[in-house]
């Protein structure tokens, strides 16, 4: 008998970090699934609305890739409790569509997985808590390190950073993280004004020029 | 373990045995080393990171990829020096600031300079110069939008321009463009702002160094470099390399060339005879023309601006002036500022009035780490600041509620054990259902009206339905006190501000731990001490605008100070309250108010601070407090969110294509300047410079990210252990089967043998 316990016991634990792991995921795809039911309600009333009673934190905006069919509503604040389930919106930072760079971070391997197949020139729609809707085409991105990530908050320009942790398929993690970087194109009110400032090429910088082919991506 | 038993019970296949236990206890070793492997993993990860927040200086390797061009705590590179200059003017109730930039360029580039800087939040900026050789040109207040393209359009038609802008109420940037090739070029703004006064001390600070908390706007950016291969300077030579020195000492820009010394002058006119006057954390040489005069220097000349600048001073009378009452008069309105220190103070200590305290502390998964800390700390010194005469409470909350005591208790040593060990007790989880805790702290259940009631409320205000809050309160505040307690080192401070107000209490911030027990006994203070409440002004002839419209409590010490705009100067200002139970009024003839200066901006600054938060708390509509706050601004001169300052100098000076060959020509200064304080051997500021080249073509899109100021927007961590979790699992699991199938042919291996 004492011979079959250590393959047990070994076997138990290891259902139970796979369990673990597991349940990080689903806790991560069950979340999106109320979130969403939130947020649909949040734009209906105009007000925050907690996606579950004992919730610390509210969702804000809802971003979407169309073109590989991504979407994912952000949360109010990056904490890690926020970011189990969903993408945060980084404190200190502009909301979408108003000036200044949005910076919204999530986990590589669950909400922000997508951000791998982005490439510069995607369109991303972020529709905001009150119902706006803002466009935005990815422009740049760069790896940087957690505290240098060389993000312009109070830019004078409209822009968004969706920020994950790099590489993509590393199993730990480290100080490195992938910004994408996208400029507004248009709002749903006016899709022109701010446009104007915002399809300034800009071919002199380091980033990646604004038109690219999809191999240009990193 | 049970190898022993198993080799005693069968000593036959010795061998075979052995074989098996090795086989047995390898396996075992594997399973533990992958257990410890993980474990190593996550232990790792969190010392990892927490080792390299505290090291955030700019790595070499790092400089590489983006443009940085300055270290961590802010030194400046060799590319565009600055001197600062701070004048001073106090003249009784207000002061007045200069701050002169001074910009040169020892570069062989025309170069464009952005300079962020701190300013009191008060503060209302109203003037911008620039100084080019011997021109002056004075800016003008435009929309936002509007000066920018004037500066954008200037600075591409190669003139000299500067731009004043607010990016946050109290963080300001000022831009240059075309700075030619060893040229200097004086920016001075100028700001009104009213003076500090707590108890019979008054006092002015000069913000020189931004808190990380703002988390300001970037720093150097320098993005076209594809120019400037042949050098900068004379010290060193390429920036890019520059900036693989700058985390080693070796060649800090700061030390071989010193740069941004900033020199300050006071020139106090408190208006009284002055006694003590106390630079808190600078060395000052203070010059006493006359009894009510002091004219206060830096010892050392020029200082590195890594802290605030801190004056105060006292009347030599041991009693302060209690009332003071000032006007202006600008265009065809009177403006008037008036300050009033109740009596409370002499009267009220004799005998403290007993209180019910109802403290209720966010024990919310928001406050999880320091903040909860902070906030249990808070709350065990004022448990052990109570009197055996008041009664008190404990509230707990996140998103659900606990009530301590069915109603306040008195506060004898019980009590106070009791709720100490139900506070040191509690942990930060759940949401934060703020506004039901609300409630209960102000379901006044005692009545007893002997009683001054008071809530005090700890939290750190993460919450999106401010307004429902702010209900509740307006609702069911009857005759409580509110006290918001902002907690950890971003608050909600929207909510504290307006939270308190409506509650008629105070907001106190504790940021750090080490500000748990200073803060809160002047939080005590106020709260052991009764106020003057229930505050009216009243016009007696003249029509007023007066802000603050509700005029909030007046507390130990603290000075009542209304702003109004009057259409005429006639009759008394009358302002009513009650001092414990007795009623209280003063009434002040307006004929009697003295000359003040800048008392409109001062005015006009505070309205507009009052329609920003009206815009915040959704008061106002966004449309409709931005157009009240667009014509205050216009129509005062006051640099806001939505109005800069922009001068340009017309005449072109960057001619087209060939750049300008200059030799370093400095520029006359102005009367009372010492060129060599301004520039002086001092070492770096922290202030924060950034700059790009003043080339036509250039793209407002190139000021883009890129380079990092690596104190600005930290990342968080974004990596979960799912995958290592359930690579690890499955691994075990194999491990687990393999062993299995291994033991279940393990008899037939023995029945074998």
């Amino acid at each position: 008998m004492p011979r079959l316990i250590s393959p047990l016991v070994l076997a138990l634990i290891g259902l139970f970090l796979f369990g673990d792991g597991a349940y990080i995921h689903a806790k991560a795809r069950l979340a999106q699934m109320l979130l969403e039911r939130a947020f649909d309600r949040s734009i209906a009333t105009g007000q925050a609305v907690k996606p579950w009673s004992w919730a610390d934190t509210w969702p804000v905006a809802r971003i979407e890739v169309k073109r590989i069919g991504a979407s994912a509503i952000v949360l109010e604040g990056a904490s890690g409790q926020a970011l189990a389930f969903g993408p945060g919106h980084i404190h200190q930072t502009a909301d979408a569509g108003e000036r200044g760079t949005a910076v919204y971070a999530a986990h590589r391997d669950t909400h922000f997985r997508f951000l791998r197949n982005v490439v510069i020139g995607d369109i991303i729609d972020v529709t905001r808590r009150d119902g706006r809707h803002f466009r935005y085409r990815a422009d740049s991105s760069a790896v940087v390190r957690f505290d240098a990530s060389g993000i312009d908050a109070t830019t004078q320009g409209f822009e968004l950073v969706l920020a994950t942790c790099w590489p993509f398929d590393a199993v730990t993690s480290g100080p490195e993280r992938y910004i994408l970087h996208a400029t507004l194109i248009g709002t749903d009110k006016s899709p022109t004004a701010p446009a104007t400032r915002a399809s300034v090429a800009h071919s002199t910088t380091r980033h990646t020029p604004v038109v690219a082919s999809p191999k240009d991506s990193p | 373990m049970d190898t022993y038993d198993t080799a005693d019970d069968d000593e036959h296949p010795m061998l075979n045995r052995l074989i098996k236990l090795g086989l047995l206890l390898l396996a075992q070793g594997i399973a533990v080393m992958l257990m410890a492997f993980v474990a190593l993993l996550v232990s790792f990860g969190t010392s990892w990171s927490a080792t390299t927040e505290q090291a955030s200086l700019l790595q070499p390797g790092d400089a590489r990829s983006g443009s940085l061009l300055l270290k961590g705590d802010g030194a400046i590179t060799e590319a565009i020096r600055l001197g600062i200059d701070v004048d001073i003017t106090v003249s009784g109730p207000t002061l007045r600031t200069r701050v002169t930039q001074v910009f040169r360029n020892p570069t062989q580039d025309w170069v464009e300079a952005t300079y962020v800087y701190p300013l009191a939040t008060g503060g209302a900026v109203d003037t911008l110069k620039m100084v080019v050789g011997d021109r002056i040109i004075v800016g003008d207040i435009k929309e936002r939008q509007q000066a920018r393209l004037i500066y954008e359009e200037a600075r591409r038609a190669g003139q000299r321009a500067a731009l004043t802008e607010q990016e946050r109420p109290n963080i300001f940037t000022n831009s240059v463009a075309n700075i030619g090739p060893g040229e200097t070029v004086l920016v001075q703004i100028e700001y009104q702002e009213p003076v500090h006064q707590s108890g019979k001390e008054y006092s002015l600070r000069l913000p020189l160094v931004i808190g990380p908390r703002y988390n300001p706007a970037p720093i150097v950016q320098s993005v076209d470099f594809r120019k400037d291969g042949s050098g900068w300077g004379a010290t060193t030579s390429d920036p890019v390399t520059d900036r693989d020195r700058i985390s080693p000492p070796v060649l800090d820009p700061a030390k071989t060339a010193p740069v941004n010394p900033t020199s300050i002058t006071v020139r106090l006119k408190a208006g009284f005879a002055l006694g003590e006057v106390k630079s808190h954390h600078h060395n000052v040489k203070i010059e006493s023309p006359d009894s009510t005069t002091r004219i206060v220097t830096l010892a050392d000349g020029a200082v590195p601006a890594d802290r605030d600048f801190e004056l105060t001073w006292k009347p030599l009378t041991d009693k302060a002036p209690s009332v003071g009452l000032f006007r202006e008069r600008v265009g065809d309105a009177d403006y008037l500022l008036a300050f009033v220190t109740p009596p409370g103070a002499e009267q009220a200590t004799e005998k403290p009035m007993p209180r019910e305290v109802v403290f209720v502390i966010d024990n919310s998964g928001s406050m999880g780490g320091t903040s909860m800390v902070q906030a249990k700390a808070s709350l065990a010194y004022a448990l052990s600041r109570l009197q055996p005469t008041d009664r008190f409470n404990v509230i707990r909350f996140d998103d659900t509620m606990d009530v301590l005591f069915p109603a306040s208790v008195p506060a004898d040593a019980a009590h106070v054990g009791e709720a100490t060990s139900f506070v040191s007790a509690l942990q930060a989880r759940g949401g934060t259902e703020m506004v039901p805790a609300m409630r209960a702290a102000l379901a006044d259940k005692l009545g007893d009206t002997g009683m001054v009631r008071q809530v005090v409320f700890l939290t750190d205000g993460a919450i999106g339905n401010e307004q429902q809050l702010f209900e509740t309160i307006t609702a069911m505040r009857g005759r409580s006190r509110v006290f918001m307690v902002g907690i950890g080192s971003a608050p909600n401070t929207y909510l504290m501000t307006r939270a308190a107000e409506l509650g008629r209490g105070a907001f106190t911030h504790i940021g750090s731990v080490e500000q748990v027990e200073e803060r809160m006994r002047s939080l005590f203070a106020k709260l052991e001490n009764p106020a003057v409440t229930g505050l009216a002004a009243k016009f007696s002839e003249a029509n007023a605008d007066v802000t603050p419209a509700i005029i909030p409590d007046v507390y130990r010490d603290e000075p009542l100070v209304l702003a109004a705009k009057l259409d005429k100067l006639a009759g008394a200002l009358e302002i009513r309250g009650r001092v414990g139970d007795r009623p209280w009024s003063v009434t002040l003839p307006l004929q009697h108010a003295a000359e003040g200066k800048g008392l409109s901006k001062l005015w006009a600054k505070r309205k507009i601070g009052d329609a920003e938060v009206a815009r915040a708390m959704r008061e106002l509509a966004h449309e409709e407090a931005d157009k009240a706050i667009l014509a205050l601004a216009l129509d005062h001169q006051i640099v806001t969110r939505l109005t800069s300052l922009v001068a340009v100098d017309k005449t072109p000076s960057r001619p087209e294509g060939a750049p300008l060959k200059l030799s370093e020509l400095p520029i006359n200064l102005p009367a009372g300047w010492d060129f060599e304080k301004v520039f002086g051997e001092r070492p770096q500021i922290p202030a924060q410079l950034r700059e790009r080249h003043a080339d036509a073509g250039t793209s407002p899109a190139m000021r883009r990210p890129t380079p990092a100021a690596p104190d600005a927007i930290r990342l968080p961590k974004t990596a979960t252990s799912a995958e290592l979790k359930m690579i690890a699992g499955l691994i075990l699991i194999v491990l687990a089967l393999v062993l299995f199938a291994f033991n279940r042919r393990r008899p037939l291996l023995t029945n074998a043998a």
